[in-house]
């Protein structure tokens, strides 16, 4: 069993078995929450089989089970990268969501700004009614809505206009 | 990990991580390639997977188990962004 200790972080290697070319990781479920755990599981979804597992752990702190497969033949180095690569990507994730949550306001307001400027200074609240007009959707004042030919077609009794030398 | 050559499994996927309606989705997508049973046993949703089709290219079981984690965060996500 091989243990990877980091300062913020730690995945222990449980089993590594390069003739079925799979590892599986644990992971301490205190420092580690779901949305990082699918986050990392997302990233790898396309190189490696991933399966998520939940060791309740009696009497101790519950751990999450990472197998992962490689979707090629795998030695057992490579199984070792892999999974190094998978703690990687957890501390990776992890700090994403730190930042999103330490900055999410600022993310919010920049967001927000973005999109009155895009719409011309139109802010939501500008599209409340105040006053009904007592219109409907299907009336047409100004005949946008009126076909051009039948807007421009020729009367029976109006004369042709002359043709320009 | 669910082993390729069976020709029928069974694969444990944990409730707290696996949403029901996101296995069921899998499922459909893999029904032609095998026959899907799910049913609850104690914390984990057991899916016995019959019927594999054995000229079906590459592992139908892994990339079933792949499709169902896909489905959950996508679920989970969105259940996120609707109450964000």
């Amino acid at each position: 069993m091989t243990q990877t200790t980091g300062t913020a972080t730690q995945h222990t290697i449980e089993t590594c078995n390069a003739a079925t070319s799979t590892v599986t990781l644990a992971l301490e479920m205190g420092l580690y929450p779901t949305e990082v755990l699918y986050g990392a599981a997302y990233i790898f979804i396309d190189r490696a089989f991933v399966l998520l597992d939940k060791d309740e752990g009696q009497g101790r702190i519950g751990r999450w089970l990472v197998h992962l497969r490689g979707k090629t033949p795998l030695d057992d180095q490579q199984l070792r990268a892999l999974s190094g690569e998978f703690g990687n990507e957890l501390l990776s994730q992890a700090l994403r969501r730190k930042i999103v949550k330490q900055n999410q306001k600022l993310i919010e307001e920049i967001t927000t700004q973005a999109i009155a400027g895009a719409a011309g200074g139109t802010l939501p609240t500008d599209f409340l009614a105040t006053d009904d007009d007592g219109m409907d959707f299907l009336d047409d004042p100004l005949g946008i809505a009126v076909p051009w030919e039948e807007k421009f077609k020729k009367k029976k009794d109006e004369p042709a206009p002359e043709a320009k030398p | 990990m669910p082993d390729a050559a069976q020709p029928s499994q069974t694969v444990l996927l944990h409730r707290a991580l696996y949403m029901q309606q996101a296995i069921k989705e899998a499922a459909e997508t893999f029904a032609d390639f095998a026959s899907f049973a799910i049913t609850r046993q104690g914390p984990h949703y057991a899916v016995a997977i019959a019927d594999i089709d054995a000229e079906a290219d590459g592992d139908v079981v892994a990339e079933f188990c792949n499709f169902a984690l896909f489905n959950t965060m996508q679920k989970k996500r969105r259940k996120v962004q609707a109450v964000a």
